[in-house]
């Protein structure tokens, strides 16, 4: 489903990802776990070319990631959701969810009210439709994201630290809905903190540092019997 | 002195004649200013660096020469290439308009810049296109935060409209100075144009409160 060979990146003399090589097969959840600045957000940012990788290529569902119309294209059907939710504030819960399909997928109005409402529902938040984003918590606020990402019905999720900008209390209301999504056999791949969720959940775990991928295998193999000496000090300082 | 209040009384209506021409030279010149200056401020967003560039040396040039040299150039200079008279009406609302647009360019650009630029990521990635983020997206949020510079501008665009008056066209100061050749009444007519300018643009600067105070209440930030 998405095909990673040999990516780098640099942001000026910065050398962010140094060659990474990955595949994610469908309806895998993928966890990416890793130190901060370690590249796991620009990888992940990458798939869907909100980063431009400086060498190497990406291909998503048969999609190379070459020109203009085959990004706009993929993206299409990547869905992502950001660390800060990046709701669109002059809208309304229901014009953030309907805005996208109208406008990329010409979906009717009434139709694309009906699957923001059914959406809405799923995250727990159907009578939040009139609500604007500042009016809602930071919790309620990621679920609308995640709701709105989910309305193109991409065949993707992206979730870059998906957790890492809520109050405690409000971590579990969206990694139940991402938990949901998972069971339903969407492919995933989520850069996130939340161990405990990255071995419930997880088919498997990428673990990367300086821009590497160092370490990959079931959420089991990492957590429990990992060879290298970094995922071992890594995992030591947080679990 | 003799202070001749008559001479205001009689004066007053071509005054307001004068000051009804302002406001149609203003109208025009601020609204086309708007749509020149969004698509410019933009344009020095732009990615294509002809783009960018043209924009950049448009904004430069028109912010480094005084108005009353491009009318000038408008007026007296423009004929010469085009082989025809320009009315004097166009020539001032197209000075003012394309000196206009390079302020208002400029007031799009920094509104533009302030919106967080998740916002363009989160449209980018549901698949918009630059295009349509910037329309649905960017645009509305940025349009509110530069209403009050746009109203100074809107101002600002009203008193220096004053200079089309040197190309003959007779707005409110070519009334003023044309009712002062005929009866001397310096200090009465210059305090009437005066009074009426202000007028006019404290209407303006309370439209403007007006609709800040509006999209503040509106604003879900």
């Amino acid at each position: 489903m998405i095909d990673i060979k040999n990516v780098h990146k640099h942001f000026g003399k910065l050398h962010v990802l140094k060659g990474i090589n990955a595949h994610i097969a469908e309806k895998e959840v993928v966890v990416i776990i890793g130190p901060s600045g370690s590249g796991k957000s620009t990888l992940l940012r990458c798939i869907n070319y909100l980063e431009e990788p400086t060498e190497g290529e990406i291909v998503v569902d048969g999609i190379p990631l070459t020109n203009q119309a085959n990004i706009n294209k993929v993206r299409e059907e990547v869905g992502m959701v950001f660390q800060r939710f990046n709701l669109f504030p002059h809208k309304s819960v229901l014009e953030n969810i309907i805005l996208a399909p109208m406008t990329v997928r010409k979906t009717p109005k009434s139709e694309a009210i009906k699957i923001a409402q059914d959406l809405l529902v799923k995250v727990g938040l159907a009578d939040k439709e009139h609500a604007y984003p500042e009016q809602l918590s930071g919790g309620q606020q990621q679920r609308v994201a995640i709701a709105r990402a989910l309305a193109m019905k991409p065949k993707i999720m992206l979730f870059d630290e998906p957790t890492s900008a809520l109050d405690p209390e409000m971590v579990k209301e969206v990694l139940d809905v991402m938990k949901s999504l998972a069971h339903e056999g969407m492919t995933m791949v989520i850069v996130t903190h939340e161990m405990g969720f990255a071995r419930e959940v997880g088919d498997r775990v990428l673990f990367m540092d300086e821009g590497r991928l160092v370490e990959e295998g079931s959420p089991e193999e990492i957590f429990t019997h990992a060879k290298e000496e970094r995922t071992k000090s890594f995992l030591s300082k947080i679990l | 002195m003799n202070f001749d209040f008559d001479l205001i009384v009689r004066s007053f209506p071509l005054l307001l004649v004068g000051a009804g021409v302002t406001v149609q030279i203003t109208a025009f010149s601020v609204s086309l200013g708007l749509l020149i200056g969004m698509f410019v401020g933009i344009a020095r967003l732009s990615n294509t660096w002809i783009i960018k560039a043209l924009a950049a040396v448009y904004v430069d040039f028109i912010r480094g020469t005084p108005l009353l040299v491009q009318i000038f150039l408008i007026y007296f200079a423009l004929p010469i290439i085009v082989g025809q008279r320009i009315d004097p009406f166009i020539a001032a609302i197209t000075a003012c308009s394309i000196n206009s647009g390079a302020y208002v360019a400029e007031i799009f650009r920094g509104g533009i810049q302030s919106i967080d630029k998740g916002q363009m990521e989160a449209g980018r990635s549901l698949g918009m296109t630059w295009g349509q983020t910037m329309r649905h997206i960017i645009l509305p949020q940025a349009f509110k935060r530069i209403i009050p510079p746009l109203g100074n501008e809107f101002i600002a665009m009203m008193k220096d409209s004053s200079l089309v008056s040197v190309i003959g066209f007779e707005e409110l100061t070519r009334r003023g100075q044309l009712i002062i050749a005929r009866t001397y009444g310096s200090f009465e007519i210059w305090l009437s144009v005066a009074f009426i300018y202000l007028i006019m643009t404290f209407t303006i600067s309370r439209l403007v409160d007006y609709l800040e105070r509006r999209y503040k209440i509106d604003d879900r930030h």
